[in-house]
């Protein structure tokens, strides 16, 4: 297949209908607007249909609706839009309903600003929304990997039951890169008769399909919050993904990085290996579940000294860092956020400092 | 052959088409020529990618570059610089003006009819013919129309920057000339020049097209990359 030049927002937008998602419901806010730009011309050609609501609280229900009905359905905003989505995520989750959230994050909190960060780290990963619930959270660092993130998203969706959540910052969503749209991608929705709540026709039915999320009885609630619970505790088992780099080597320093911030990491890897200095680094890909047994292990090899988690926010993900290293090594953290991203030659230097000082405590 | 350009010109296309790229690199081309050379950055559709990331480079090259007030760099508002209408009205040898993409970006120009009125101005539309609304020459044609019709002015030329940015080859350039040929005679509006990276110029042999050649230094890349040096 032949390669075309995409803007990461138009790309989601187009690996959604590869995936045979026709419904797009959606607000505008930078640094996505593109999104729904493109889709708004682009599903009309394929019969599918773009509907803004008239806040991201009514979207959020709308994703809801259509998911309960058992239709593919997605949704993209930026991070004040997916707060106010929060609740109706929580829902969705509760009430077992496939859903494709997409979060192109910008500087918070509150309105922010709208150059990328990933300050978002915790909403998606710890909560957002109120109760017992995760999502699974894949975070893309370039723009082919998000088309694929969103492709494989709707069956992973349909296979837990659960909304999965595409966490890129504002540079995926706005930088241009080729492009493919993979076939092996595209896939079947699965049979959802068992629970969607399609019409009359499983009304006089013996096996009544109910989306609900209200369990007075706490027996009953206990009961569906480990039902939940099981969910999550398989996706721990089967659906952790990441990207060692230059971790054959005998680095002295760790990085763990995801998105925007791992590629420049990335430049300043190959920059300090060059030097003579080697830097390994693991790059999650999916956010929950988290890579912790690969992070542990990496952390454990003889050469590495330190940790560092490094993030376009004030120290979110290092938290997932020091719960995987569980002490094994130093675990430090380093970012910027409000839009700055770090650079290469900044990364340098902080990794540098790091080996400086492992020095001077050996001597 | 030579890019001969002067006066007022307007570079415009669909988003992400390479208006930018394009309007850098076409000033350094022809202030190295020896011309008087400014460029206006009008694109007020969003914040990231545009010209005012060159900024520096531009001027210690000594091409003056127009940009809204400081404390509105980050917003993403309708807000125009009340120095471009003058700059339409008493242009230098060369003023370029980079426009936001689209419809969209484009009415920022209708909002300047009045400075237009009686100026002369030639606005070309950047066409890559790698982008997905613009692989066809009915995409083109349809953004032609929208963006004539947002900013009230008339797109006379072409600009061909087919590219898949460092994926680019020589066969990327040459097909891309194939398709601007193609959109050329079925338009009747002429090819202004067409770009290729100034990487795969070695590659590239003069005679293979017939109209000229701006080499691409490529100014807006993501945190992690360099821009390349617009000097040497």
């Amino acid at each position: 297949m032949s390669k075309v030049l995409m803007k990461g927002n138009e790309a989601i937008g187009e690996a959604a209908i590869r995936a045979g998602c026709l419904n797009y419901f959606a607000y505008p806010i930078t640094p996505q607007s593109e999104v729904a730009e493109y889709l708004a011309r682009r599903m009309p050609e394929v019969g599918g249909v773009f509907l803004q609501g008239e806040s991201e609280v009514a979207v959020g229900y709308m994703i809801f609706g259509a998911s309960a009905c058992g239709a593919r359905v997605m949704t993209t905003s930026s991070s004040p839009g997916v707060s106010l989505m929060s609740e109706a995520i929580s829902y969705i989750a509760s009430g077992q309903c496939p859903a494709v959230f997409v979060n192109i994050m910008r500087g918070g909190p509150g309105l922010g600003g709208i150059l990328p960060s990933q300050g978002d780290y915790f909403q998606a990963t710890k909560g957002g929304g109120h109760g017992d619930y995760r999502l699974l959270v894949f975070a893309p660092a370039s723009v082919q990997e998000a088309v694929d993130m969103v492709m494989m998203a709707f069956p992973l969706a349909e296979k837990y039951r659960n909304p999965v959540m595409i966490m890129g910052d504002g540079l995926i969503g706005q930088m241009m890169e080729p492009v493919v749209f993979p076939d092996h991608l595209k896939t079947q929705q699965l049979n959802t008769n068992s629970w969607a709540t399609s019409g009359m026709d499983t009304r006089n039915s013996g096996t009544r399909n109910l989306v609900k999320t209200l369990y007075l009885d706490p027996v009953q609630l206990n009961a569906h919050n480990l039902l939940l619970k099981a969910k999550y505790d398989r996706m721990n088992l089967e659906e952790i993904r990441f990207e060692p780099y230059n971790i054959e080597s005998d680095y002295q320093v760790l990085i763990v990085s995801y998105g925007t911030m791992s590629r420049v990491c990335r430049t300043a890897i190959d920059n300090l290996k060059a030097n003579g200095v080697e830097i390994g680094m693991i790059r999650p890909q999916t956010l929950f579940p988290f890579p912790l047994m690969a992070i542990r292990e990496a952390a454990s090899k003889e050469s590495c000294k330190t940790v560092i988690s490094i993030e376009m926010s004030m120290g979110q993900m290092v938290e997932d860092v020091e719960r995987s290293v569980q002490g094994r090594k130093p675990v430090e953290w380093y970012g910027k956020c409000g839009g700055e991203v770090p650079t290469p030659e900044e990364i340098m230097e902080v990794v540098q400092s790091y080996i400086t000082s492992q020095r001077k405590e050996q001597n | 052959m030579d890019i001969l350009l002067k006066g007022v010109v307007v570079i415009s296309g669909n988003y992400g088409s390479g208006k930018t790229e394009v309007a850098i690199n076409l000033a350094v081309y022809r202030k190295k020529q020896g011309m008087d050379v400014r460029l206006a950055d009008l694109d007020i559709v969003n914040p990231y990618f545009r010209t005012r990331e060159a900024r520096k480079q531009l001027s210690e090259l000594g091409i003056e570059v127009v940009l809204p007030p400081e404390q509105y760099m980050y917003a993403d508002l309708p807000i125009l610089s009340r120095s471009v209408s003058g700059l339409i009205r008493h242009p230098a040898e060369l003023t370029i003006l980079d426009v936001g993409g689209n419809n969209v970006g484009a009415m920022v120009l209708a909002a300047l009819a009045d400075a237009f009125q009686d100026a002369p101005y030639t606005m070309l539309q950047v066409v890559n013919p790698f982008r997905p609304l613009t692989q066809t020459i009915e995409g083109v044609l349809k953004m032609k129309q929208e963006i004539e019709k947002a900013s009230r002015l008339t797109i006379s030329g072409w600009i061909g920057n087919a590219n898949l940015i460092e994926e680019s080859t020589a066969e990327t350039i040459l097909s891309g000339y194939a398709f601007m040929q193609k959109l050329s005679e079925s338009t009747g509006l002429p090819l202004s020049f067409i770009t290729a990276p100034a990487f795969l110029l070695s590659e590239l042999k003069a005679e293979q097209f017939s109209c000229s050649i701006l080499p691409i230094k490529r100014q807006l890349v993501p945190p992690w990359k360099q821009a390349v040096q617009l000097k040497e």
